[in-house]
């Protein structure tokens, strides 16, 4: 495989639905743990669905009064405590001004835009922004290298692993905190429910019956720096990363996922890799009518004839869609199974519908060790992203 | 200054076309390389200089929000600056890149304030530069960031990068801010954003050619440039205002919450 791409990922920090840290996240995707309830943050009653992937009591750090009133930095904030825990140093260990934060979302800091239109305030204005969150993370870590929000609507967490690892490759920063989050609020549960996308039923991705998509809340964020400064002391490594537009529509995909299998074979070739390297993909699979066969079809045609002997999960039906912080979880739950020797189960898929006939995973945790992986996310404004991906194990 | 600084690996750029249109014309300054230096006195005490709105012969995005239509006039002033149809950056060999500071604000605050599905898509950021890719056809690489001018010399300097190592034939970087719908919040908010805040949008195409861009970031520095807070339209202004004084080369600054760059533009020596 060529090293050009390369880039190690040294360990993840996250906060969902399912668990608040590494190892309880990991071990509820294994256990088939529901992370859907109904919302009890903000008022639901008048919305047509009301469920979602809602962390009830987000755990708080240690110094949590100095953390922002503000659902996205504290989420994104959780996250980093966790990273910064299951590292085992703090701070950082880099110069701070050769540390970058690069952070993915498709809201931003809207509900707190909601909250300064409702209330006013100066502060909440800043907090609306949709940079704002990943200033304030930075702020948090102590990081004062450069910043940045990639705003590629769900696939965002993917776009901002890409521009940390080239930030690396490149030699601008030693170190890059690298994911993406996204909060539960009324705005995104709103617009959902007008465009009639969310399921009353469960998140039933890749099923003769699923009917659409729940939303969540999460924030992912790893940990990365140059492949050859890290020795085997490491979660993963980034070989490849493509983001493409695909110019078809601005909220549905591309009837044949043009966009995507161009996005996939991007990053294939910048991870010097070919179709019979890939051991397991994690699809975006959301469960929505148009999504799953559109992104078989796709695996199907990248992959060729292994497609059928490669195992495609998807996580949304324990999670709900975490928006921005759903590509770097399905890239950290990639990694999570090199090193742990076990794939989850797609879960809600229970028959399995006849369009999409790859191995989806149904039923239980698999034991199955990947060390190749690919990580497909879609997004509004027809946004793709793949990554490919590499177990330390 | 304190920071990084990077170069694109392989190559260099050119700049071949530059379409900018700026809330200043608004008050006579047609010209986008030439915005006022004193721009407090020039606004006269307007807070926010708009752009209005773009008249737009495409049914196809007659229901698209304001900072979408301003995107696809930037595209066009663009190719008009080229004298270069359409057809020429269509295709998955053109890169779009799209950076922001303010322009979902007023998508955002219409859906916040009674808007139904429709307006719910147009919420999100990406689908300003989804109806450009609509529109001419572009399905290469792509990158959103949200931020002000550091943004975009990023973008540019990642629009080189992806240049130089061949991952497309051209690329685009494309800036809007709209902020009359929200000019109320950023009013007291004059801490972020000193007035006049102006509402601009455009569009740079850079392709293969023998100009090297280095990025330098730090934090806690710097200063505004010309013609007001243009946010992240800021650096194609003085792009502008550069090329018409005979070229592109020399430091562009940005600032924005706190961060500060500079991308140096050096042509390559001839001989």
């Amino acid at each position: 495989m060529s090293g050009a791409a390369r880039t190690a990922i040294v360990t993840a920090g996250v906060v969902t639905p399912i668990g608040q840290d590494l190892d309880a996240f990991w071990s509820g995707l294994l256990t088939g743990a529901d992370g859907i309830s109904a919302i009890e943050r903000f008022p639901v009653d008048d919305l047509r669905v009301g469920r979602g992937g809602e962390i009830k009591k987000l755990r708080r750090v240690a110094d949590w009064g100095r953390v922002p009133d503000c659902r996205a930095s504290r989420l994104l904030i959780s996250a980093a405590e966790d990273l910064l825990a299951q590292l085992g140093e703090r701070p950082l260990p880099a110069v701070p001004e050769r540390v970058a934060v690069i952070v993915g979302t498709a809201l931003g800091g809207v509900d707190e835009g909601e909250r300064a239109l409702a209330a006013g305030g100066r502060r909440r204005l800043r907090g609306g922004l949709y940079d704002t969150p990943g200033y304030n993370l930075a702020r948090w870590l102590g990081a004062r290298g450069p910043v940045l929000t990639v705003c590629t609507a769900c696939a965002a967490g993917a776009g901002a692993m890409e521009v940390g690892a080239e930030m690396l490759r490149q030699g601008e920063v030693d170190l890059v905190v690298a994911g993406g989050y996204d909060p539960l609020c009324r705005f995104v549960m709103r617009g959902f429910n007008a465009l009639r996308s969310l399921t009353r039923e469960r998140v039933r991705p890749f099923d003769r019956r699923r009917s659409g998509l729940l939303l969540g809340e999460a924030a992912a964020l790893v940990l990365m720096r140059r492949d050859g400064e890290v020795g085997h002391d490491r979660l993963g490594t980034l070989l490849g990363a493509a983001s493409v537009t695909d110019g078809h529509h601005i909220s549905a995909p591309h009837p044949e996922g043009a966009g995507l299998e161009r996005a996939l074979q991007a990053a294939m070739r910048q991870a010097g890799i070919a179709p019979g390297d890939v051991d397991f993909v994690s699809a975006h699979g959301t469960a929505t009518a148009l999504n799953d066969p559109i992104e078989v079809g796709v695996i199907k045609r990248v992959l060729g004839a292994r497609a059928h002997a490669v195992p495609v999960n998807s996580i949304k039906g324990a999670l709900g869609h975490t928006m921005g912080a759903a590509a770097t979880l399905e890239a950290v739950m990639c990694l999570l199974a090199s090193r742990h020797g076990q794939i989850p189960a797609t879960r809600g898929l229970e028959e399995p519908d006849p369009a999409c006939d790859l191995d989806h995973v149904p039923g239980e945790a698999r034991r199955y060790r990947p060390r190749v992986s690919l990580s497909t996310s879609l997004g509004f404004g027809g946004c793709n992203a793949a990554l490919v991906l590499e177990g330390a194990a | 200054m304190s920071g990084s600084s990077t170069t694109p690996p392989n190559g260099g750029v050119r700049l071949r076309a530059l379409g900018l249109r700026t809330g200043w014309e608004g008050l006579g300054w047609r010209d986008p390389a030439d915005l006022p230096a004193d721009a407090r006195a020039a606004a006269g005490g307007r807070g926010v200089l708009s752009l209005g709105v773009p008249a737009v012969a495409d049914a196809g995005v007659r229901r698209a929000t304001r900072e979408c239509r301003w995107a696809l006039a930037a595209v066009e002033a663009m190719l008009e600056d080229e004298n270069t149809e359409r057809e020429a950056i269509a295709g998955a060999g053109t890169a779009l890149l799209y950076v922001t500071a303010a322009s979902y604000g007023a998508s955002n605050r219409a859906f916040i304030e009674g808007g139904g599905g429709t307006h719910f898509a147009y919420t999100a950021p990406a689908v300003v530069p989804a109806e450009v890719a609509i529109a001419y056809g572009i399905g290469g690489p792509t990158a959103i960031y949200i931020g002000g001018g550091p943004a975009t010399l990023r973008a540019i300097w990642q629009a080189a990068a992806l240049i130089g190592r061949g991952a497309c034939e051209r690329a685009l970087v494309l800036t809007v801010e709209t902020f009359e719908e929200c000019a109320d919040l950023y009013a007291r908010a004059r801490h972020l954003v000193a007035a006049p805040i102006v509402e601009a949008a455009g569009c740079l195409w850079l392709e293969p050619g023998g100009a090297r861009v280095t990025l330098r970031t730090a934090r806690d520095a710097g200063g505004r440039g010309r013609g007001g807070e243009l946010a992240a339209c800021g650096p194609l202004a003085e792009l502008a205002r550069r090329r018409r004084a005979g070229g592109p080369a020399g430091g562009l600054h940005a600032r924005w919450q706190g961060e500060h760059a500079e991308l140096l533009w050096t042509e390559k020596e001839t001989r």
